[in-house]
């Protein structure tokens, strides 16, 4: 015998306004079931509630339906309520007669019958209720970080010293990421690789930490505290534990002379085709290039690396190798690609000889750079003369809308170095400087005092041709000074053009592979952008640094650090409790057609196999796995003999709402 | 005595009468079921009466001289393969025409029959029933698109076009009053048999949805109703996996152009997603695929 309760908030006026509560209390206490029906203030108030769990006790009700606002707003507290009185939360139904009544009507006599219909409708339903209990999953108490730069690195440390296991994917053959190609980090000008390469050290050595590099994720499974993860090890040619890093090997290559450009130095300098990427690669392991190789690319090589390596450990029989691996949450600190100034073709990057992205100054400027810290012209000279053009490839609808925000602080940094090491004259064409952050205005204030040119204009274009004696065999930048109201040339030696930055190319693959989602621009969309927003829409992936939009290293290492924080939350207790709504088999009538498979998002079907009492197998039906179910139907609707229900949202309890009206 | 013989159509034939592909089908029905390479073949055999053909189930290497093959086997005998007795038997041999095989295609793609339980005997076809009917004006599949033997010279397909479809765009160019008032017509003598239902190869169920009555969502009563839930329900069933092979038409007792709902259904697929369905075994309907930044119009 069900014994149904019906309370009726008013919230406020919010709903009262426009809908007659007692009139619809009077209605609801006539239909059969109704045990009792009262309308309230606001009945997620404490004595709200308080009404709600004497109810319960008092006419012993067997089943609650709150007609108020969206079951997103209270259904949590007056479930929570309903339990506190003594019956299963799921025999509480919210009917949402604000949002979907009051507020969309403004004529009483309207709203009220509505309301009534939509409360009778869940009255209906709640006849049909049954209690469920949460399920609990276990979680696997190991990370994988995704990406191998700054960001990575600090999330895998913090959740390493936390005490639990990292897996840290990287698909270069050495961690690092951009920061170890910088020279100086501003605002207090320490060498990024004095600060960057302890850590990359730690990483390598850290008990908890398992390192691949030259690795990719291919593919992951599961959900939270419970996925798995398919790792491909790219054929690196060389045995990776066996090789000590002499370097044996590339002095051995037949190529007599590095010939290939390096993309550590941004293709400023040149290296052969078996190479250890920088001379603080971690793990300081040899690798070698397929496109370059002769062995690799012609099969015909006298392979003089692989008779000079002490350790035997180059195998050019080598493929692609797959990894399972077990995790609980997934960081993905997967970094940004710099913007590509060709697509700027005024600028003329790779059409004049001294024009050059900012990156590639970072790597001249770098002590360990292939110029040894020297800022020359292709002739080999210092520059008398440079011109800074900010937001290349930003703040600029024709190509990338948004402002990179590390730029203005890079290209300061960069006048300031080039200045006191050259001491040659400097112009920066920018359209705003935007210094925000801790010392960040004191440092343009003091490059302010070096004597450094501010030309208030987006540069229009870079040319070659002189109209005059003075720019004869210069670059000459044109631009609008918007504060002199005049257009100017200038004539330099050498143009920097600051780029921006962009969402990685394969952002949009890789969060298919997570299950997360990008934004149109192609970053990794965070769960709130104010009060989540290292969280994505996906429970127990989060996102970590620059592959969620521009930053700098700070802010990525802060990011890095409440990642690590979220995940460790994660692991700080042995099971997860979820929601009970799933879906469920009614494996009597499965025909095993599974379709149900093809369509379910979250791969949570899995084949059952029936079996006689001999062990021979009679049938293969559908089973719903519980941890990876989402309830989110699909499946339910393609069965073509309807064998799959939801739990609380059953096809009875469909079929009755429906009758209710 | 057989029972065939009270029949003068019925009579086994001589081999001087059969043509050649009969004569090669039927040898190597024979050699398969000596050999023991399969257990049972569902073939067509003469019927009772004439220009009627019955299903046989042979299990012995004589009896395969009752093998016929010609246009009056219209009839489609996968369905067979669907049913629990057949699946027990293990590895079967089954002669097929193009539109049975596709809808192997479509069993195979949905998990209901295994490959490797089936020795496909394939017959190229050129269309089978009544001549002045035109049965088989729009077959894609006069050659089976799967088989293992195949018996005859292969057609290449002939291909769809505006002319395939005529009686559906009869339909489409109704008007919607128009559209009620035929299928009303059609529907309402509807009896509620399921002959539909158990002639079609492809309608796989065991519990079908309308005989689900905890709740009762299709109604079992053959009123106005009833009926359409039913004959729209069986069709939207079939959206994206319906070969075309009119099993169900001519199953209907009380002649409810069955076909028509059918190739509607059939033309709508293959306008909009370019999809024959049974045509493979491995491409996924599109009623059963999500591709991410798939274009619909019917998504706003």
């Amino acid at each position: 015998m069900v014994r149904i309760g019906v309370f009726i908030c008013h919230c406020g006026k919010n709903i009262a306004r426009t809908v007659d509560c007692a009139k619809v209390a009077e209605a609801a206490s006539q239909w059969p079931g109704v045990e009792y029906a009262v309308d309230y203030k606001y009945m997620c108030s404490d004595p709200g509630q308080n009404l709600i769990k004497d109810a319960i006790k008092q006419h012993n009700l067997t089943g609650i339906v709150i007609s108020a606002c969206s079951p997103k707003m209270h259904e949590a507290t007056f479930r929570k309520a309903a339990k506190s009185a003594g019956i299963n939360p799921f025999l509480c139904e919210c009917a949402n007669i604000r949002e979907h009544c009051s507020w969309v009507h403004d004529n009483m006599d309207v709203a009220t019958p509505k309301a009534i219909d939509i409360i009778h409708m869940m009255v209906e339903k709640v006849r049909y209720n049954h209690p469920l209990d949460p399920i609990k999953v276990p979680v696997t108490k190991r990370a994988l970080v995704v990406g191998g730069g700054i960001s990575g690195i600090q999330a895998a440390l913090d959740i390493a010293d936390g005490g639990c296991e990292v897996i840290m994917v990287e698909r270069a053959p050495s961690i690092g990421g951009h920061m170890s190609q910088l020279s100086e980090t501003f605002p207090t000008l320490d060498c990024s690789q004095c600060i960057l390469t302890p850590k990359m050290t730690a990483v390598k050595q850290h008990p908890n930490i398992k390192l691949m590099t030259y690795s990719e994720v291919d593919e992951v499974r599961g959900f939270v505290g419970n996925f798995t993860v398919k790792i491909r090890r790219k054929a690196r040619y060389v045995i990776e534990n066996m090789c000590i890093g002499c370097a044996d090997c590339i002095a051995a290559c037949v190529f007599k002379k590095p010939k290939f450009p390096d993309e550590f130095n941004e293709g400023l300098g040149l290296r052969k085709p078996v190479y250890i990427p920088f001379p603080q690669a971690v793990p300081q392991v040899a690798c070698i290039d397929p496109n370059t190789c002769l062995q690799l690319t012609t099969g015909k090589c006298k392979m003089t690396c692989a008779a000079a390596c002490p350790k035997e450990c180059i195998d050019f029989k080598m493929v692609d190798t797959f990894e399972e691996v077990q995790v609980g949450a997934i960081i993905l600190a997967t970094g940004y690609k710099l913007f590509d100034p060709k697509r700027i073709p005024n600028y003329g990057y790779g059409k004049f000889d001294n024009v050059y992205t900012s990156l590639e100054i970072e790597r001249m400027v770098s002590a360990s750079g292939p110029t040894e810290g020297q800022v020359l012209l292709k002739n080999g000279q210092n520059p008398k003369s440079v011109a800074i053009i900010h937001c290349v490839g930003s703040r600029d609808t024709k190509t990338n809308a948004w402002c990179s925000k590390v730029c203005c602080m890079y290209s300061l940094k960069l006048a300031h170095l080039i200045k006191h090491s050259t001491g040659a004259e400097i112009f920066n064409f920018y359209i705003d400087i935007r210094t925000p952050g801790k010392s960040y205005e004191e440092f343009y204030d003091k490059v302010l005092e070096d004597n450094v040119n501010f030309i208030r204009g987006r540069a229009a274009k870079v040319v070659d041709w002189d109209l005059q004696p003075l720019e004869d065999g210069k670059l000459v930048v044109h631009a609008e000074d918007t504060l002199m109201g005049r257009r100017r040339r200038i004539p330099v030696d050498m143009v920097i053009l600051s780029v921006g930055m962009e969402p990685q190319s394969d952002a949009g693959k890789l969060s298919h592979i997570a299950n997360c989602s990008v934004s149109s621009e192609g970053w990794f969309l965070e769960r709130h952008p104010k009060l989540a927003p290292v969280h994505t829409m996906t429970d127990g992936v989060y996102i970590a640094g620059a592959c969620q939009g521009p930053k700098d290293i700070p802010e990525c290492v802060a990011q890095a650090s409440a990642t690590a924080a979220q995940a460790l939350i994660l692991f700080s207790s042995d099971e997860l409790t979820r929601e009970p709504t799933i879906a469920k088999v009614d494996e009597m009538n499965c025909i095993g057609c599974f379709l149900c498979e093809k369509v379910c998002p979250f791969s949570a079907i899995e084949h059952h196999e029936i079996k006689d009492r001999n062990g021979n197998v009679i049938r293969v039906v559908s089973r719903v796995n519980e941890g990876l179910c989402q309830g989110c139907g699909p499946c339910a609707a393609i069965c073509p003999s309807n064998c799959i229900s939801i739990a609380g949202i059953t096809e009875e309890q469909v079929y009755a709402q429906i009758g209710a009206v | 005595m057989n029972i065939n013989d009270k029949s003068p159509a019925g009579e086994v034939a001589t081999m001087a009468e059969v043509s050649e592909v009969v004569k090669k089908l039927r040898e190597r029905a024979k050699e398969l079921l000596a050999s023991g390479a399969v257990k049972m073949i569902i073939g067509y055999g003469d019927g009772y009466s004439k220009g009627k053909t019955v299903p046989i189930f042979i299990t012995k290497p004589e009896d395969a001289d009752r093998l016929i093959f010609d246009a009056r086997c219209q009839n489609s005998l996968s369905m067979y393969l669907k049913t629990a007795e057949i699946k027990a038997k293990g590895k079967i041999g089954i002669v097929v025409k193009g539109c049975d095989a596709r809808a192997i295609n479509v069993l195979l793609l949905e998990n209901q029959v295994k490959r490797e339980n089936l020795h496909i005997l394939g017959m190229v076809c050129e269309g089978v029933g009544d001549p002045t009917q035109d049965k088989c004006g729009w077959c894609m599949a006069n050659t089976p698109p799967v088989y293992d033997d195949l018996f005859g010279e292969p057609i290449p397909n002939k291909g769809w076009n505006e002319e395939t479809f005529a009686e559906v765009l009869k339909l489409e160019a109704m008007s919607p009053a128009e559209l009620w008032k035929f299928w009303t017509e059609q529907f309402d003598k509807c009896i509620k048999c399921y002959a539909c239902r158990q002639a079609c190869p492809i309608c796989t169920c065991t519990r079908c949805i309308t005989d689900k009555n905890q709740p009762q969502w299709v109604p079992t009563s053959p009123h106005s109703e009833g009926n359409y839930h039913w004959n729209l329900t069986r069709a939207f069933h079939l959206a994206g996996r319906c070969v075309g092979c009119n099993a169900c038409h001519n199953a209907c007792p009380m002649d409810i152009p069955l076909k028509l709902i059918n190739w509607k259904l059939i033309k709508v697929v293959y306008d909009d997603y370019n999809f024959i369905a049974g045509m493979d075994s491995a491409t996924l309907p599109p009623m059963e695929t999500y591709k991410v930044g798939e274009e619909t119009d019917f998504i706003k």
